[in-house]
């Protein structure tokens, strides 16, 4: 062949990959607003700058498939977001369902090892049917196509990882979702083990697929997902978002950037935002809106294990992760879900030099027959375990409430960096109502009203913050509406200079959906 | 019409109703407080619409997922 039929053997082979899995499935996708596995690239990728792999990868495993399969179904390669250099996996749906098999399983394997290799952050944008039938099928089937990475699904965090869960995500999908530090689903979309025909045959019963693995269930039941969004555009900016908070690599720290006008005034009035009587709820967001830079508060499963608040943010233009209980609901008593929720958000913050904040109102653990149901022991020292082996800056604000185990989870003791509280704080074992029945017990209320009164009183003063202030027990305590300054000088002290801003990451390996 | 069951997310007891049956409600709006843990924790409306039944009274313990009123939703 001479150049030119070369060249023009190279524009038809091109344009065939580029074809993905032809005209009228694309045309349906467009159709009912889902962007293609290309499209969806293009939108995530600065202009021109995605760099791609594998492009003339086929089936190598069913000789007929070979040309019904471009790029085998799955887009791989290198793009710049927000002018950082990102792995990108892209499942074409198109394409056998964006089925795995030999060629595409490579090709994952190369991009992850780069970016491990090489420090950069991985997208994972998920739409798949799952293993592809028959490749995967008999022992030759499963030998030749399994098992040959044993790092395929191992997490060092090495770098940070955000899925987007786009459609169907069965199998690997799945995996990579559930692997990830941040994913993010479309409603609509669907992620199980498999899928809801399989789950039918399985055990003889109809499946809906959104009651299998639906946005409701994600967000309300398992946690698995942080965000949930309406379209694949919106899905895609909200990782752009997760990623600004993010440092490339877990030897990196976080980028930080400029301050928004208007972040130093907005704290004027947080002490109004505590109720006076010490038995009513409010809600926690709006302090730490009013603590953090404008509009920089990125909230992760707002849906799931709600008694509790979880997100990163920005002070001073760096990044935080913010762990805050929230009295708006039950009270802010700390439950399972919770305790899960705040575990995995400590892993993020640990394994990429990200500092936490913590603003504390609990009245403690949630005490009963649910949550012993589910294991809330186990999650309460697993929480606590994860916050003692955190290496990055701790920095807690007793806002109101802390009580017994949940004063120690929440930063409380040495288990921050610093503790401060504000005036309204009241530290103790348990609230004072429970302890005088304990203090007093077999004693009958009603025939010593005064008596209970008196060590009911007794109790609430001794809680109060000074006694603990005197003894250096909270290193300082602060007006309200000084937390802002407060925390972005106490950011700086605890800048981790010897190790030019990066941690231990003893939490590198923490199954997060344990 | 549409209605709505507002349930207690707490095990508790009730502590004040600060509504009566025919109330209009919006979203976010106070019908009831239940007690827990010592807390006293707001039930609000989630959607906007009309107090059709109140099916607990002051004092009384509930349990969590318990229904305490009902609310006819807006057309």
């Amino acid at each position: 062949m001479g150049h030119g039929e070369l060249l023009a053997d190279y524009n038809d082979r091109e344009a065939k990959a580029l074809a993905m899995g032809g005209q009228k499935k694309l045309e349906k996708r467009r159709a009912s607003g889902i962007l293609n596995a290309r499209e969806r690239v293009d939108y995530l990728a600065d202009p021109d700058s995605f760099l791609e792999v594998g492009l003339f990868g086929t089936s190598s495993v069913i000789p007929e498939d070979r040309d019904k399969t471009p790029a085998d179904g799955k887009v791989c390669g290198f793009a710049k977001i927000a002018g950082r250099e990102t792995a990108v996996i892209s499942n074409d749906f198109t394409v056998k369902g964006a089925s795995s098999s030999l060629t595409n399983m490579k090709k994952i394997g190369h991009v992850k090892k780069t970016a491990t290799k090489r420090g950069l952050p991985i997208v994972f944008l998920g739409e798949s049917s799952g293993a592809r039938m028959p490749d995967n099928m008999g022992s030759r089937g499963m030998g030749a196509l399994l098992g040959n990475d044993p790092t395929q699904y191992m997490r060092g965090r090495e770098t940070p990882w955000a899925s987007a869960v786009l459609g169907p995500c069965y199998g690997s999908s799945a995996w990579y979702t559930c692997l990830s530090d941040f994913s993010v689903m479309r409603k609509g979309a669907v992620m199980a083990v498999a899928s809801p025909q399989l789950a039918s045959l399985a055990i003889g019963q109809a499946v809906e697929p959104e009651e299998l693995g639906g946005w409701e269930v994600h967000s309300e039941t398992t946690g698995l997902i942080d965000a949930f969004v309406d379209s694949d555009e919106e899905a895609l900016d909200v990782i752009k978002r997760f990623l600004s908070y993010m440092p490339s690599n877990h030897n990196e720290a976080p980028p930080r950037l400029v301050v928004p006008a208007g972040s130093d005034t907005a704290s004027a009035s947080l002490m109004g935002l505590v109720p006076e009587s010490r038995k009513r709820v409010y809600d926690m967001h709006k302090v730490i809106n009013g603590v953090l830079d404008c509009d920089s508060f990125f909230e992760v499963k707002s849906r799931f294990g709600r008694v509790a608040i979880t997100g990163l943010g920005r002070l001073d233009g760096r990044t935080v992760g913010v762990i805050a209980n929230n009295p708006l609901v039950k009270g802010g008593a700390l439950d399972a879900q919770a305790c899960e929720k705040i575990t995995g958000f400590l892993v993020l913050c640990d394994s990429f030099n990200i500092p936490i904040l913590m603003f504390v109102d609990t009245p403690g653990f949630t005490i009963g027959m649910e949550g012993e149901r589910q294991r809330a022991p186990g999650k309460i020292i697993n929480f606590m375990t994860a916050l003692q082996s955190c290496s990055v800056p701790k920095l807690s604000v007793i806002v109101r409430k802390s009580y017994g185990q949940a004063y120690l989870n929440m930063g409380g003791g040495q288990n921050s960096d610093q503790v401060a509280a504000w005036p309204t704080a009241e530290v103790s074992f348990m609230d004072p109502a429970f302890a005088t029945n304990v203090v007093l017990w077999g004693r009958d209320e009603k025939a010593e009203p005064e008596k209970f009164q008196q060590v009911r009183a007794q109790m609430e003063q001794d809680g109060s913050i000074w006694d603990m202030a005197s003894s250096f027990a909270v290193q300082a305590v602060i007006r309200p509406d000084e937390t802002r300054q407060y925390l972005m000088r106490m950011l700086e002290v605890h800048e981790m200079r010897i190790t030019g801003g990066i941690g231990q990451h003893v939490l590198r390996n923490w199954p997060t959906t344990f | 019409m549409t209605d709505v069951e507002v349930k207690s997310e707490v095990t508790g007891t009730i502590w004040k109703i600060e509504m009566k049956v025919g109330d209009a409600v919006d979203v976010g709006d106070e019908i009831l407080i239940v007690e827990s843990m010592k807390m006293e924790i707001p039930v609000m409306a989630s959607i906007p619409g009309r107090i059709s039944k109140i099916t607990v009274s002051e004092g009384q313990p509930v349990e969590e997922g318990d229904t305490l009123a009902i609310i006819e939703a807006q057309k």
